[in-house]
Protein backbone atom coordinates (compact mmCIF):
# COMPACT_ATOMS: atom_id res chain seq x y z
CA UNK A 1 0.00 0.00 0.00
CA UNK A 2 2.38 2.04 0.96
CA UNK A 3 4.53 1.64 -2.18
CA UNK A 4 1.79 2.29 -4.26
CA UNK A 5 1.52 5.49 -2.70
CA UNK A 6 4.97 6.16 -2.79
CA UNK A 7 5.57 5.06 -6.77
CA UNK A 8 1.81 6.91 -7.25
CA UNK A 9 3.92 10.74 -5.80
CA UNK A 10 6.86 9.95 -7.49
CA UNK A 11 5.47 9.71 -11.15
CA UNK A 12 3.31 12.41 -10.49
CA UNK A 13 6.48 14.73 -9.50
CA UNK A 14 8.59 13.43 -12.28
CA UNK A 15 5.67 14.21 -14.96
CA UNK A 16 4.45 17.46 -13.48
CA UNK A 17 8.72 18.66 -12.96
CA UNK A 18 9.67 17.20 -16.51
CA UNK A 19 6.85 19.19 -18.20
CA UNK A 20 7.62 22.41 -16.43
CA UNK A 21 11.15 22.14 -17.86
CA UNK A 22 10.38 21.13 -20.71
CA UNK A 23 8.04 24.09 -21.36
CA UNK A 24 10.80 26.24 -20.41
CA UNK A 25 13.00 25.19 -22.75
CA UNK A 26 10.16 25.34 -25.58
CA UNK A 27 9.43 28.94 -25.05
CA UNK A 28 13.32 29.97 -25.13
CA UNK A 29 13.52 27.99 -28.63
CA UNK A 30 10.01 27.48 -29.64
CA UNK A 31 10.66 24.60 -32.51
CA UNK A 32 8.55 22.15 -33.11
CA UNK A 33 10.25 19.62 -32.24
CA UNK A 34 10.50 20.37 -28.45
CA UNK A 35 6.91 20.67 -28.48
CA UNK A 36 7.07 19.65 -24.40
CA UNK A 37 4.36 17.38 -24.36
CA UNK A 38 6.72 15.15 -27.12
CA UNK A 39 9.91 15.80 -24.98
CA UNK A 40 8.26 15.11 -21.95
CA UNK A 41 6.73 11.69 -23.21
CA UNK A 42 10.37 10.52 -24.49
CA UNK A 43 12.29 11.15 -21.78
CA UNK A 44 9.33 9.63 -19.86
CA UNK A 45 9.08 6.37 -21.83
CA UNK A 46 13.00 6.31 -21.53
CA UNK A 47 12.89 6.25 -17.70
CA UNK A 48 10.61 3.81 -17.92
CA UNK A 49 11.89 1.29 -19.70
CA UNK A 50 15.64 2.33 -18.58
CA UNK A 51 14.06 1.43 -15.14
CA UNK A 52 12.23 -1.54 -15.46
CA UNK A 53 8.50 0.29 -14.82
CA UNK A 54 5.40 -0.90 -16.31
CA UNK A 55 3.18 1.54 -17.76
CA UNK A 56 0.59 0.63 -15.07
CA UNK A 57 2.77 0.99 -12.31
CA UNK A 58 3.79 4.55 -13.99
CA UNK A 59 -0.14 5.21 -14.10
CA UNK A 60 -0.64 5.62 -10.50
CA UNK A 61 0.61 8.93 -10.19
CA UNK A 62 -0.35 9.28 -13.95
CA UNK A 63 -4.01 8.87 -13.37
CA UNK A 64 -3.83 12.00 -10.51
CA UNK A 65 -2.03 13.75 -13.42
CA UNK A 66 -4.94 12.95 -15.82
CA UNK A 67 -7.69 13.98 -13.82
CA UNK A 68 -8.44 17.29 -15.17
CA UNK A 69 -8.51 16.47 -18.58
CA UNK A 70 -12.06 16.23 -18.82
CA UNK A 71 -13.05 19.72 -16.77
CA UNK A 72 -10.22 21.06 -19.25
CA UNK A 73 -12.41 20.33 -22.54
CA UNK A 74 -15.61 21.42 -20.64
CA UNK A 75 -13.40 24.64 -19.96
CA UNK A 76 -12.48 25.33 -24.23
CA UNK A 77 -16.71 26.97 -23.78
CA UNK A 78 -14.64 30.00 -21.86
CA UNK A 79 -12.52 30.58 -25.19
CA UNK A 80 -15.58 29.74 -27.46
CA UNK A 81 -18.18 32.22 -26.06
CA UNK A 82 -15.23 35.08 -26.24
CA UNK A 83 -15.19 34.54 -29.74
CA UNK A 84 -18.64 34.28 -30.53
CA UNK A 85 -18.71 37.42 -32.72
CA UNK A 86 -16.49 36.14 -34.98
CA UNK A 87 -18.42 32.89 -35.26
CA UNK A 88 -21.75 34.84 -35.91
CA UNK A 89 -20.09 36.85 -38.62
CA UNK A 90 -18.29 34.10 -40.61
CA UNK A 91 -20.92 31.55 -39.50
CA UNK A 92 -21.31 29.47 -42.85
CA UNK A 93 -18.09 29.65 -43.62
CA UNK A 94 -17.09 28.28 -40.32
CA UNK A 95 -19.08 25.85 -39.98
CA UNK A 96 -19.08 24.32 -43.61
CA UNK A 97 -15.24 24.38 -43.37
CA UNK A 98 -15.40 22.49 -40.38
CA UNK A 99 -17.96 19.63 -41.11
CA UNK A 100 -16.57 19.33 -44.45
CA UNK A 101 -12.65 19.05 -43.35
CA UNK A 102 -13.66 16.75 -40.13
CA UNK A 103 -15.80 14.02 -42.43
CA UNK A 104 -13.24 14.13 -44.78
CA UNK A 105 -10.24 13.75 -42.34
CA UNK A 106 -11.90 11.16 -40.46
CA UNK A 107 -13.30 9.14 -43.51
CA UNK A 108 -9.97 9.36 -45.60
CA UNK A 109 -7.97 8.14 -42.81
CA UNK A 110 -10.26 4.99 -42.42
CA UNK A 111 -10.46 4.37 -45.54
CA UNK A 112 -7.00 4.30 -46.25
CA UNK A 113 -6.69 2.01 -42.64
CA UNK A 114 -9.66 0.03 -43.69
CA UNK A 115 -7.84 -0.71 -47.48
CA UNK A 116 -4.30 -1.70 -45.98
CA UNK A 117 -5.98 -4.42 -43.25
CA UNK A 118 -5.51 -3.06 -39.74
CA UNK A 119 -7.38 -4.71 -37.31
CA UNK A 120 -10.79 -2.26 -35.86
CA UNK A 121 -8.81 -1.73 -32.79
CA UNK A 122 -6.41 0.39 -34.24
CA UNK A 123 -9.18 2.02 -36.79
CA UNK A 124 -10.79 3.42 -34.08
CA UNK A 125 -8.10 4.86 -32.39
CA UNK A 126 -6.85 6.16 -35.89
CA UNK A 127 -10.59 7.98 -36.87
CA UNK A 128 -10.57 11.07 -34.38
CA UNK A 129 -6.85 12.15 -35.34
CA UNK A 130 -7.43 15.86 -36.35
CA UNK A 131 -9.68 16.44 -32.68
CA UNK A 132 -8.01 17.40 -30.17
CA UNK A 133 -5.96 14.77 -27.54
CA UNK A 134 -8.59 14.96 -24.75
CA UNK A 135 -11.56 14.47 -26.66
CA UNK A 136 -9.90 12.26 -29.33
CA UNK A 137 -8.79 10.05 -26.73
CA UNK A 138 -12.29 9.33 -25.12
CA UNK A 139 -13.75 8.82 -28.85
CA UNK A 140 -11.52 6.18 -29.54
CA UNK A 141 -12.50 4.62 -26.16
CA UNK A 142 -16.41 4.80 -26.90
CA UNK A 143 -15.24 2.78 -30.39
CA UNK A 144 -13.42 0.20 -28.38
CA UNK A 145 -10.00 1.29 -29.56
CA UNK A 146 -7.31 2.26 -27.10
CA UNK A 147 -6.90 5.97 -25.27
CA UNK A 148 -3.02 6.31 -25.50
CA UNK A 149 -2.70 5.12 -29.21
CA UNK A 150 -5.36 7.63 -30.29
CA UNK A 151 -2.99 10.21 -28.34
CA UNK A 152 -0.14 9.52 -30.04
CA UNK A 153 -1.69 9.95 -33.94
CA UNK A 154 -3.66 13.00 -32.80
CA UNK A 155 0.41 14.42 -32.35
CA UNK A 156 1.48 12.82 -35.44
CA UNK A 157 -1.56 14.57 -37.05
CA UNK A 158 -0.47 18.22 -35.37
CA UNK A 159 2.88 17.72 -36.27
CA UNK A 160 2.72 16.85 -39.65
CA UNK A 161 -0.05 19.96 -40.18
CA UNK A 162 2.38 22.17 -38.71
CA UNK A 163 5.61 21.47 -40.42
CA UNK A 164 3.93 20.84 -43.91
CA UNK A 165 0.92 23.30 -43.62
CA UNK A 166 2.46 26.34 -44.43
CA UNK A 167 3.68 25.20 -47.88
CA UNK A 168 0.69 23.57 -48.71
CA UNK A 169 -1.49 26.52 -48.40
CA UNK A 170 0.55 29.03 -49.89
CA UNK A 171 0.47 26.29 -53.41
CA UNK A 172 -3.00 26.16 -52.92
CA UNK A 173 -3.58 29.67 -52.25
CA UNK A 174 -4.98 29.55 -49.42
CA UNK A 175 -4.20 32.60 -48.13
CA UNK A 176 -7.13 34.69 -45.94
CA UNK A 177 -6.97 34.04 -42.48
CA UNK A 178 -10.11 32.40 -42.30
CA UNK A 179 -8.93 29.79 -44.77
CA UNK A 180 -5.86 29.60 -43.02
CA UNK A 181 -7.37 29.70 -39.06
CA UNK A 182 -10.06 27.17 -39.99
CA UNK A 183 -7.83 24.80 -41.99
CA UNK A 184 -5.13 24.34 -38.94
CA UNK A 185 -7.61 24.25 -36.36
CA UNK A 186 -9.91 21.39 -38.22
CA UNK A 187 -6.68 19.30 -39.08
CA UNK A 188 -4.15 19.88 -36.30
CA UNK A 189 -6.22 21.25 -33.40
CA UNK A 190 -3.68 22.46 -30.35
CA UNK A 191 -0.39 21.60 -32.38
CA UNK A 192 -2.19 23.50 -35.59
CA UNK A 193 -3.45 26.54 -33.53
CA UNK A 194 -0.59 27.83 -32.05
CA UNK A 195 1.02 27.82 -35.65
CA UNK A 196 -1.82 30.00 -36.87
CA UNK A 197 -1.15 32.77 -34.57
CA UNK A 198 2.16 32.22 -35.96
CA UNK A 199 0.31 33.88 -38.62
CA UNK A 200 -1.65 36.68 -36.77
CA UNK A 201 -4.37 36.92 -34.54
CA UNK A 202 -7.30 37.04 -36.55
CA UNK A 203 -5.81 33.12 -38.29
CA UNK A 204 -5.11 32.36 -34.58
CA UNK A 205 -8.64 32.96 -33.44
CA UNK A 206 -10.24 31.64 -35.86
CA UNK A 207 -7.93 28.28 -35.62
CA UNK A 208 -9.17 27.88 -32.13
CA UNK A 209 -12.82 28.68 -32.92
CA UNK A 210 -12.34 25.86 -35.51
CA UNK A 211 -9.97 23.38 -32.79
CA UNK A 212 -13.34 24.02 -30.07
CA UNK A 213 -16.22 23.18 -32.94
CA UNK A 214 -14.73 20.17 -34.91
CA UNK A 215 -14.57 18.51 -31.36
CA UNK A 216 -18.22 18.81 -31.39
CA UNK A 217 -18.72 18.35 -34.83
CA UNK A 218 -15.86 14.83 -34.22
CA UNK A 219 -17.88 13.67 -31.01
CA UNK A 220 -21.11 13.78 -33.25
CA UNK A 221 -19.47 12.37 -36.46
CA UNK A 222 -17.53 9.76 -34.92
CA UNK A 223 -20.14 7.29 -34.45
CA UNK A 224 -21.61 7.42 -37.74
CA UNK A 225 -18.61 7.43 -39.54
CA UNK A 226 -17.83 4.21 -37.50
CA UNK A 227 -21.28 2.35 -37.92
CA UNK A 228 -20.66 3.03 -41.57
CA UNK A 229 -17.56 1.18 -41.93
CA UNK A 230 -18.81 -1.31 -39.29
CA UNK A 231 -16.48 -0.53 -36.61
CA UNK B 1 -8.63 34.94 -0.89
CA UNK B 2 -7.98 35.18 -4.99
CA UNK B 3 -6.85 31.34 -4.67
CA UNK B 4 -10.36 30.54 -2.92
CA UNK B 5 -11.87 32.11 -6.25
CA UNK B 6 -9.88 30.49 -7.97
CA UNK B 7 -10.69 26.72 -6.94
CA UNK B 8 -14.50 28.14 -6.83
CA UNK B 9 -13.93 28.83 -10.32
CA UNK B 10 -12.68 25.44 -10.90
CA UNK B 11 -15.19 23.46 -8.94
CA UNK B 12 -18.14 25.27 -10.79
CA UNK B 13 -16.31 23.95 -14.39
CA UNK B 14 -15.92 20.53 -12.45
CA UNK B 15 -19.83 20.76 -11.89
CA UNK B 16 -20.54 21.02 -15.46
CA UNK B 17 -18.06 18.31 -16.56
CA UNK B 18 -20.41 15.87 -13.85
CA UNK B 19 -23.06 17.00 -15.09
CA UNK B 20 -22.33 16.04 -18.91
CA UNK B 21 -20.95 12.88 -17.33
CA UNK B 22 -24.06 12.37 -15.38
CA UNK B 23 -26.54 12.97 -18.27
CA UNK B 24 -24.52 10.49 -20.19
CA UNK B 25 -24.20 7.86 -17.91
CA UNK B 26 -28.11 8.30 -17.38
CA UNK B 27 -29.20 7.44 -21.00
CA UNK B 28 -26.37 4.87 -21.59
CA UNK B 29 -25.12 6.56 -24.70
CA UNK B 30 -21.28 6.19 -26.23
CA UNK B 31 -20.54 10.10 -26.08
CA UNK B 32 -17.79 11.90 -24.42
CA UNK B 33 -19.44 13.39 -21.30
CA UNK B 34 -16.65 16.50 -21.36
CA UNK B 35 -18.47 17.49 -24.96
CA UNK B 36 -21.80 17.07 -22.91
CA UNK B 37 -20.44 19.80 -20.22
CA UNK B 38 -18.87 21.78 -22.68
CA UNK B 39 -22.35 22.05 -24.66
CA UNK B 40 -24.03 22.82 -21.11
CA UNK B 41 -21.43 25.50 -20.03
CA UNK B 42 -21.71 27.02 -23.72
CA UNK B 43 -25.54 27.42 -23.39
CA UNK B 44 -25.54 28.79 -19.44
CA UNK B 45 -22.89 31.54 -20.79
CA UNK B 46 -25.50 32.72 -23.75
CA UNK B 47 -28.17 32.38 -21.66
CA UNK B 48 -26.29 34.69 -19.32
CA UNK B 49 -27.10 31.96 -16.22
CA UNK B 50 -23.83 32.27 -15.88
CA UNK B 51 -21.64 35.01 -15.74
CA UNK B 52 -18.01 35.00 -17.82
CA UNK B 53 -16.21 36.60 -14.80
CA UNK B 54 -17.60 33.87 -12.44
CA UNK B 55 -16.00 31.41 -13.99
CA UNK B 56 -13.24 32.63 -16.81
CA UNK B 57 -10.14 32.80 -14.55
CA UNK B 58 -10.77 29.55 -12.92
CA UNK B 59 -11.25 27.98 -17.04
CA UNK B 60 -8.28 29.34 -17.87
CA UNK B 61 -6.33 28.61 -15.24
CA UNK B 62 -6.80 24.91 -16.53
CA UNK B 63 -6.53 25.16 -20.41
CA UNK B 64 -2.94 27.16 -19.48
CA UNK B 65 -2.12 23.51 -18.39
CA UNK B 66 -3.95 21.18 -20.96
CA UNK B 67 -1.10 19.65 -22.36
CA UNK B 68 0.41 18.67 -18.89
CA UNK B 69 -2.69 16.79 -18.38
CA UNK B 70 -2.68 14.68 -21.42
CA UNK B 71 1.24 13.91 -21.41
CA UNK B 72 0.08 10.58 -19.19
CA UNK B 73 -1.69 9.41 -22.16
CA UNK B 74 0.79 10.06 -24.53
CA UNK B 75 3.09 7.63 -22.31
CA UNK B 76 0.69 4.66 -23.22
CA UNK B 77 2.58 4.92 -26.81
CA UNK B 78 5.35 2.27 -24.83
CA UNK B 79 2.66 -0.04 -25.10
CA UNK B 80 2.51 0.45 -28.24
CA UNK B 81 6.18 -0.41 -29.89
CA UNK B 82 6.05 -3.38 -31.77
CA UNK B 83 3.05 -2.14 -33.28
CA UNK B 84 5.21 0.72 -35.43
CA UNK B 85 7.90 -1.48 -35.68
CA UNK B 86 6.11 -3.87 -37.82
CA UNK B 87 3.15 -2.72 -40.95
CA UNK B 88 2.50 0.47 -38.49
CA UNK B 89 5.03 2.51 -40.35
CA UNK B 90 2.14 2.76 -42.93
CA UNK B 91 -0.07 4.39 -40.18
CA UNK B 92 2.09 7.38 -40.24
CA UNK B 93 1.57 7.37 -44.09
CA UNK B 94 -2.02 7.40 -43.87
CA UNK B 95 -2.37 9.83 -40.92
CA UNK B 96 0.28 12.24 -42.66
CA UNK B 97 -2.48 12.49 -46.21
CA UNK B 98 -5.61 12.09 -44.45
CA UNK B 99 -4.06 15.04 -42.45
CA UNK B 100 -3.07 17.30 -45.70
CA UNK B 101 -6.72 16.40 -47.29
CA UNK B 102 -7.94 17.78 -44.20
CA UNK B 103 -6.27 20.70 -44.68
CA UNK B 104 -6.93 21.02 -48.22
CA UNK B 105 -10.64 20.92 -47.88
CA UNK B 106 -11.15 22.62 -44.82
CA UNK B 107 -9.07 25.33 -45.87
CA UNK B 108 -10.58 25.49 -49.72
CA UNK B 109 -14.22 25.25 -48.46
CA UNK B 110 -13.94 27.87 -45.60
CA UNK B 111 -12.33 30.54 -47.56
CA UNK B 112 -14.51 30.35 -51.10
CA UNK B 113 -17.70 30.09 -48.65
CA UNK B 114 -16.20 33.22 -47.21
CA UNK B 115 -15.39 34.86 -50.44
CA UNK B 116 -18.83 34.17 -51.69
CA UNK B 117 -20.36 35.55 -48.37
CA UNK B 118 -18.96 38.58 -48.45
CA UNK B 119 -19.31 39.56 -52.01
CA UNK B 120 -22.89 39.09 -51.69
CA UNK B 121 -23.24 41.56 -48.77
CA UNK B 122 -21.34 43.88 -50.47
CA UNK B 123 -23.54 43.80 -53.53
CA UNK B 124 -26.93 44.53 -51.51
Amino acid sequence: MIQILLSALFFMALTVGLYFAMNVIYLKYRWNALNPVLTTTTLLVLFLLLFDFTYDTYMYGGSVVMFPLGPAVVALAIPLYKQRELLKRHFLAITLGILVGASVGMVSGVLLAALLDFPTEIISALLPKSITSPVAMQISESLGGSAPLAAVFVMLAGFSAALAGPLMMKWLRIDSPIGKGIAFGTAAHGIGTSKAFEDGPEAGSMASVAMTLSAVAGAFLAPVVALWFGL
Amino acid sequence: MKFLWLTLQFLLVYGFYLAGEWLVNLFNIPFPGSIIGFLLLFAALCLKLVPLRAIEAGAQGILAFLPLFFVPATVGIMSYFDLFAGSGVWLIVIIVVSTFLTIIVSGLVSQSVAGTVDKRRQAK
